[in-house]
């Protein structure tokens, strides 16, 4: 389950004031975020996303100071798990030049990313708990189905369908919106 | 290592960051060097002999104002670089005022000078050294600034060097002023300009293969 940008501000914010459980549960819940993250972009990368995982924690760790306290959390965490990932290309085939890291980073739109996050975040909670809890464990978590299923305690099918139902009904709100 | 582990492991060791850490570090990467900077000028140039009738004159304080406005600008630029998340910086166009500020008392300056001295003007006694003295006295600001970056995560890594040469450049063209002595402002506005976009330029170039991370 992810936490919510406030969770996450919250411990940053009291790790870097020296609450050493703080950022412990920072860390923590970083892990399933940043291997959502990199799962969805490095199809097939296996082990080297855990290789990623854990250099993305390094960074927040030792890099914290270039965190500014009033400003968005989420987005200070995917640019620096975005670096990485690029960094990681760059090292196994060097098919990303150097050149061309800016405007990778600013054609990738991180904060068009987040908006997105927030505005799926609001759509999913107009949605039953469990049809919203399966969407987000299959869709943005990245879990299998057999996963999503065992961490929710239902059956693999109870899960197939709350996609598909829950699916359904955002896509007749957002055309409702839209209409 | 599993991840649990580095978590751990990493919680062993949390020491408290204090507020403004990032604009303390890159203060320190740029004082550190300016240090080592004015004790190049003072040892290796020295100061001019008529410094201090100088700082009540008009020339000198034209070119504190025009070096100190770009490395104001060029910090302010250099702090955005250095959080991952490097925001649009539109009011990067205000480094146009200096150097138009200036081009204005360049143009009075000539307009009250016959034309035959123009050149003489424009040259100086010094436009062959000056722009590579700046660009060799920014050295050690630059490296002052890329020990601060190690703590700090630019994700645009030539935009980064360019602004911490450009920072570089502008304090140690600064600190060059209290050897310089030439009075002019286009001769300011040409050379002390080439040694400050010649230590950016060179920023550029070397800010991806020195800040990765």
């Amino acid at each position: 389950m992810q936490q919510s940008e406030d969770q996450l501000r919250t411990w940053m914010t009291g790790g870097m004031d020296g609450d050493a459980a703080a950022h412990a549960a920072l860390l923590r819940a970083l892990v399933p975020m940043l291997r959502s993250f990199y799962r969805r972009r490095l199809i097939g990368a296996g082990d080297d996303i855990e290789d990623l995982v854990q250099e993305t924690l390094i960074a927040v760790h030792t890099r914290r100071e270039s965190y500014d306290r009033g400003r968005p959390f989420v987005a200070w965490l995917y640019a620096i798990a975005r670096y990485r990932m690029i960094d990681h290309l760059r090292r196994q085939r060097a098919t990303v030049p150097v050149e061309a890291l800016d405007e990778i980073l600013v054609a990738e739109g991180f904060e068009d990313a987040c908006a997105a996050r927030i505005d799926v975040g609001r759509l999913l909670s107009q949605l039953s708990p469990k049809q919203a809890r399966a969407i987000r464990d299959t869709h943005i978590e990245g879990l299998s189905v057999a996963e999503a299923a065992e961490a929710a305690h239902i059956g693999e099918s109870d899960v197939k369908v709350s996609v598909h139902r829950g699916m359904k009904a955002l896509v007749a709100r957002i055309r409702g919106a839209r209409a | 290592m599993n991840t649990d582990d580095l978590i751990r492991s990493l919680a062993t060791e949390v020491r408290p960051v204090r507020r403004y850490a990032l604009g303390r570090r890159v203060a320190l990467g740029i004082i550190g060097g300016a240090v080592v900077t004015l004790a190049l000028v003072a040892a290796g140039l020295g100061f001019r002999p008529d410094l201090s009738l100088a700082m009540h004159g008009f020339s000198f304080w034209m070119k504190w104002t025009y070096t100190v406005s770009l490395g104001i600008l060029a910090i302010a630029a250099t702090i955005r670089l250095a959080r991952p998340e490097a925001p649009p910086m539109r009011w990067l166009w205000l480094l146009a005022v200096p150097i138009l500020l200036l081009a204005g008392i360049g143009l009075g300056e000539l307009a009250d000078t016959p034309t035959r001295d123009w050149l003489a003007m424009w040259l100086g006694q010094s436009w062959l050294v000056c722009p590579w003295l700046v660009l060799a006295l920014s050295m050690p600001i630059f490296i002052g600034l890329l020990w601060s970056f190690r703590r700090l995560a630019p994700t645009r890594l030539r935009a980064a060097g360019a602004a911490a040469g450009l920072a570089a450049g502008a304090w140690a063209a600064t600190l060059y002023c209290l050897h310089c002595p030439e009075v002019s402002a286009i001769f300011v506005l040409t050379w002390y300009s080439l040694g400050i976009g010649l230590a950016a330029t060179l920023g550029a170039l070397i800010g991806p293969y020195f800040l990765r991370w």
